[in-house]
């Protein structure tokens, strides 16, 4: 191998492992062919195309209310994040204001969302790991993260809150759940700085995850990886700074230098508790007034686009409108520009740590099968 | 009650496949019997990833164009007695991704499960909620408890 970290010389590997596409290790279907020598990874391979339902397709031509709703069925783990950068395209393409205290309540679903999803890559990751344990833990702390979604949003996957103009009366914040959500969040707290507290003090748990699955940063920025997957390799990076809902907002940037799976798992450990501190400045702040604002007009616009930054990186959204329908629907998720940093996070260690080096870029193959290659005959 | 059914109580594995759905069904059944909130496992009901040692089918999402194979595959590679739940909306008559009734039916879904493997016991919801599949698992034990 040469500095690139790429079998240059033109060998042939002949001993090969598939795994998946249903496989014990991976809850999602995809296959990862490793090629091996002496055990150890030299090369490595993940397809995906298994999970394709074409959702980009079935969207084109619905009306955007109904397009919006069925961004939510992309992914389980972030639907919240994508029926709001769904709908915050509709309202850049037709010019909407929304109310501020609208946009609080979105970036407190959002931020709960962040919660949920990071202690569930912390649980998937310590089963992949062999330690259990530590999984139903986490999934003991997620369940109040779960509780309250489902208290706002009435459904503990798919919550729809945001619609276009501001969010759904459903998710309307009264005293009861603001204290529930106060609540939530001190336990939350308390109990995630506990655990981490475990985490790393436990000796065993570091020596398997120290030192393994190391992505260098030039490599993760040739390989465009993205969010917290860039960001344990030391790349300073993060939307919401820039993004304007997260204006009046303090919270700081994780970053770790290594790039290996602790710096992964450390980097959402210590997001976890920004999370927190967004939800709660949000509370304190909550503007009064109304939350939706229903005086607007559909009309047609054309393709329109917005990124925002989602719990696993980089989320993008664009369709144009047209009589009230969406045409030309693109959606770009996280996970399809993380793809290139697992293939290249197992090479060069051994085969027992391939699926530790695939799932610290927290994978979600169901976001990524949409793509469909269009072949001209 | 004979001793094979004697001990099939005390050891129900459950195997989940996962034919294309959103995730959302997935992390709740996980959720379901690995979170001690809902901790199926003290009803010994195990969550194992490998067909042979499989009681319970749980089959999630409409079936995908690839995945309908691997799905009849797995299925044989069961043990007689076996059970199959079909959970969440899209594994009972294809969600939103079949497009039913729509103008473009899909031709990537292959679903609803029914059309591909018999199954025992349907739990619905989008997505199913912990309390509905330990309904579901409970729902479709006497098949497996009664066999001889």
């Amino acid at each position: 191998m040469d500095e690139d970290n790429k079998v240059t010389k033109k060998q042939v590997i002949e001993t090969e492992v598939p795994l998946g596409t249903v496989h014990s290790a991976a809850i999602e279907p995809y296959r990862v062919r490793l090629f091996v020598e002496d055990e150890i990874v030299k090369d490595a391979e993940i397809t995906v195309g298994v999970n394709h339902r074409g959702v980009e397709r079935i969207m084109e031509g619905l009306p955007v209310e109904k397009a919006n709703s069925l961004t939510e069925k992309i992914c389980g783990i972030c639907s919240n994040s994508h029926i709001w950068n769904s709908v915050l395209v509709a309202e850049k393409a037709l010019g909407i204001e929304v109310p501020e205290r609208a946009l609080y309540i979105r970036i407190i679903m959002e931020e709960l969302e962040r919660l949920h999803s990071h202690m569930l890559y912390l649980a998937h990751g310590s089963e992949v790991l062999g330690h259990e344990t530590f999984a139903m833990r986490v999934f003991y702390i997620r369940e109040t993260v779960m509780e309250l979604l489902r208290m706002i949003g009435g459904n503990r996957v798919q919550y729809g809150v945001p619609i276009i103009g501001g969010i759904r009366p459903r998710a309307e914040l009264d005293q009861m759940r603001i204290q529930k959500i106060k609540d939530g969040m001190d336990f939350v707290e308390e109990k995630i700085t506990e655990f981490a507290e475990r985490f790393v003090s436990d000796p065993m748990v570091m020596s398997r995850i120290t030192g393994v699955g190391i992505l260098k940063k030039e490599d993760a920025i040739r390989l465009s990886a993205t969010g917290p997957t860039l960001r344990a390799t030391g790349v300073d990076i993060d939307l919401r700074r820039d993004m304007p809902e997260y204006d009046s907002f303090e919270f700081n940037v994780i970053t770790h230098d290594d790039g290996d799976v602790k710096s992964n798992l450390l980097v959402r450990v210590l997001e976890i508790p920004e999370s927190i501190k967004i939800i709660r400045q949000a509370i304190d702040h909550l503007p009064e007034g109304k939350i939706t604002n229903r005086s607007w007009e559909m009309e047609d616009a054309p393709v329109t686009k917005n990124y925002i930054e989602v719990p696993r990186g980089k989320l993008y959204h664009s369709y144009s409108l047209d009589d009230g329908r969406v045409r030309n629907v693109i959606v770009r998720t996280p996970s399809i520009t993380n793809i290139g940093a697992m293939e290249y996070a197992c090479i060069g260690y051994h085969i027992t740590d391939a699926q530790l080096a695939i799932v610290q870029c927290d994978p979600c193959f169901t976001c990524t099968d949409r793509a469909i290659q269009i072949i001209q005959i | 009650m004979s001793l094979k059914s004697y001990s099939r109580a005390r050891a129900v594995h459950v195997m989940l496949v996962y034919t294309g759905g959103c995730n959302g069904c997935d992390i709740e059944i996980v959720n379901c019997i690995f979170s001690p909130k809902y901790d199926a496992e003290q009803y010994k009901i195990f969550l194992t990833w490998n067909p042979r040692e499989a009681d319970v089918l749980v089959v999630t999402g409409p079936v995908t164009k690839h995945n309908e194979q691997p799905l009849r595959e797995i299925y044989k590679a069961i043990p007689e007695p076996k059970a199959v739940i079909a959970a969440g909306a899209c594994a009972l008559m294809g969600g939103v991704y079949k497009n039913i009734n729509g103008d473009i039916p899909s031709e990537e879904i292959m679903g609803p499960v029914d059309k591909i493997i018999p199954v025992d016991a349907k739990v619905p919801g989008c997505a199913v909620r912990p309390e509905d599949v330990l309904a579901g698992a409970v729902a479709a034990l006497p098949k497996l408890l009664n066999a001889k």
